[in-house]
């Protein structure tokens, strides 16, 4: 039994009596620890397909099940971050961390809950910071601060929509090389199953085991790909190897094919 | 900053103009007491010398001293007036040195006074705040209801409470009750409607990252969007507050048997108005400093805005 089982999922909405199709009959399933990257162009579906994991949207027809059992929307066994506004703005980074471990696990103190807090402000390097308010961290911060709540929380599943999209190039490397560190971990513990919603092809090479890729209207799953590259992965030394290359054209190639079949002309030059 | 900019300034100057003045002969029948004048010059002018010392921004400075020095200007200017020169009726306006003095004579009588109008205005405006901001809450968060009752409170709301007051005489027991149901009302619909219209704008991303955390209904509804909802509900907190101050003296002056406005309401009709302005400045005083206290409330809540 996979970790998460995604069967015939489709979404339909209605505006002005118009139906659109988000999703159509996307099936695949995520492993126990394994590290899948959803990616696709812009309307593909892959945030929707995202909300239906986290519980806020509802499928048409289809399910999600979990370890075998269908959700029923939001739940305390999946941790998320969004690409922005994930952080309540009226508490400091450790409350906000804090407030996180108080809703996934109620049963333990404030003090233990603080400590849980300040433990993993400290891992995404924000220990200085915590007594800061969102207002006063930069975006790069802030979703530090939402990676920590989620690890915190330290449910079974990670969901993530384009947590890095809003993010400058340098910092983005940074705070990709974070989450990798702290996902792969030092082998002690078992990995989390994380589920990472993004278009950006090089960070889904470098943290994912499995490409899942979206292709839109209506929004389906177009290519399954597992990447070829052992853990822990170093990305310096990764980007300079030829398979690297190889493997990253072979993705382009799909992920442009897609779009150059959807407008239908061979005279799109990429 | 320099010495002479910070204790060699137009306001240390207008202080030893208003207390040379002083000592211009009176013109007036009874005695003006200039001396009280020159008791409360000196008193804020230490001030202003402490102040001078400590303040290390040239900016907050200023605006300390400009102040000061508007009142040194307009208690001169009043000085003159009525006291050195009888510019100005004496019985209508009396000299500021017998207004100081009438300030100790009465001291007790105007504490009373401000208790009692205080304690009208913090049950009504308390009792309003309690209930309006959970209703608020639950009617916005139900946007249903909530639809309606936009409407409904706007309606209300364009209401000037004070015409409640004769309705109001007739239905309840006492002047008192009277006076903290006007604020009661005064407050009740601005609040709700600030605390309504904060809930439903309320950012979509912030509700969702709250759901995918799992809360319950109750932690959403107190820990999430009440306090997401705070900057407007205080809009609606300051709109109450003010016409809570308008309506309360409003109200003092038409039928109550204590208060700041029956205070200058019964020494007007006696034809006391050294008194009069006695308590036109006490009222001034108070609802600068409550809006002082609430303000600085307000910037401790939301501290965590930009």
């Amino acid at each position: 039994m996979s970790k998460i089982e995604i069967n015939h999922l489709s979404l339909d909405y209605f505006e002005k009596n118009n139906r659109f199709t988000a999703l159509k009959d996307v099936t695949f399933s995520v492993e126990a620890g394994e590290f899948v990257s959803v990616i696709g162009s812009s309307g593909c579906g892959k945030s929707t397909l995202l909300s239906i994991l986290e519980g806020i949207k509802f499928p048409s027809e289809g399910s999600i099940l979990i370890d075998g059992e269908p959700i029923k929307g939001t739940g305390n066994d999946r941790g998320v971050v969004f690409q922005s506004y994930s952080l309540f703005p009226w508490m400091t980074a450790r409350k906000n961390v804090e407030f996180g471990v108080k809703q996934a696990k109620p049963e333990l103190p404030k003090a233990e809950r603080l400590r849980i807090a300040d433990e993993f402000l400290e891992k995404v390097g924000l220990a200085a910071f915590k007594a800061n308010y969102p207002s006063q961290l930069s975006g790069g911060m802030q979703q530090r601060v939402a990676i920590a709540r989620a690890l915190a929380m330290d449910t079974d599943i990670l969901l993530m929509d384009e947590p890095f999209g809003a993010i400058d190039a340098k910092n983005r490397t940074i705070l990709q090389e974070l989450l990798l560190d702290l996902w792969e971990g030092d082998g002690t513990k078992e990995r989390k199953t994380v589920v990472f919603v993004t278009h950006d092809i090089d960070e889904a090479i470098l943290l994912s085991d499995r490409i899942v890729m979206l292709s839109a209207s209506p929004g389906h799953v177009y290519k399954d790909i597992s990447v070829p590259f052992a853990r822990p992965r170093n990305r310096a030394e990764l980007v300079q190897t030829a398979e690297y290359g190889m493997f990253r054209n072979e993705l382009l190639s799909l992920f442009y094919g897609d779009i150059a079949d959807k407008i239908g002309g061979s005279e799109v030059v990429l | 900053m320099s010495f002479r900019k910070r204790y060699v300034r137009l306001t240390n100057l207008l202080f030893l103009v208003l207390v040379a003045a002083q000592f211009l002969p009176d013109r007036t029948a009874k005695p003006a007491e200039c001396a009280n004048v020159i008791w409360f010059a000196v008193g804020l002018e230490i001030f202003v010398i402490i102040a001078s010392t400590l303040i290390k921004k040239e900016q907050g400075l200023s605006l300390v001293l400009d102040i000061v020095g508007f009142v040194y200007a307009l208690l001169l200017l009043w000085t003159l007036a009525s006291a050195k020169f009888m510019w100005l009726k004496e019985s209508l306006f009396p000299p500021p040195g017998r207004v100081f003095a009438q300030f100790f004579i009465d001291f007790t009588q105007i504490m009373t006074n401000i208790r009692s109008s205080i304690s009208i205005i913090v049950q009504g405006y308390l009792l309003a705040a309690v209930i309006a901001v959970p209703l608020g809450l639950f009617l916005g968060w139900n946007a249903r209801v909530g639809n309606a009752a936009t409407y409904i409170s706007k309606f209300l709301s364009a209401i000037p409470p004070i015409v409640y007051i004769p309705y109001g005489i007739a239905l309840l027991p006492t002047f008192r009750s009277v006076s903290v149901m006007v604020i009661f009302l005064a407050t009740f619909w601005p609040v709700l409607a600030g605390t309504m219209s904060g809930v439903l704008n309320v950012e979509q991303k912030i509700i969702d990252s709250a759901k995918v955390l799992n809360v319950n209904p109750i932690t959403m509804l107190f820990s999430v969007i009440l306090p997401a909802s705070l900057p407007q509900i205080f809009i609606g907190c300051n709109q109450g507050l003010t016409v809570s101050f308008v309506l309360l003296t409003s109200a003092e002056m038409i039928g109550a048997r204590d208060g700041l406005g029956y205070y200058v309401k019964n020494y007007s009709d006696f034809g006391d108005y050294t008194r009069t302005i006695l308590g036109i400045i006490i009222i001034g005083i108070v609802v600068v400093a409550i809006s002082f206290l609430f303000n600085k409330l307000q910037h401790y809540l939301l501290r965590w805005k930009k």
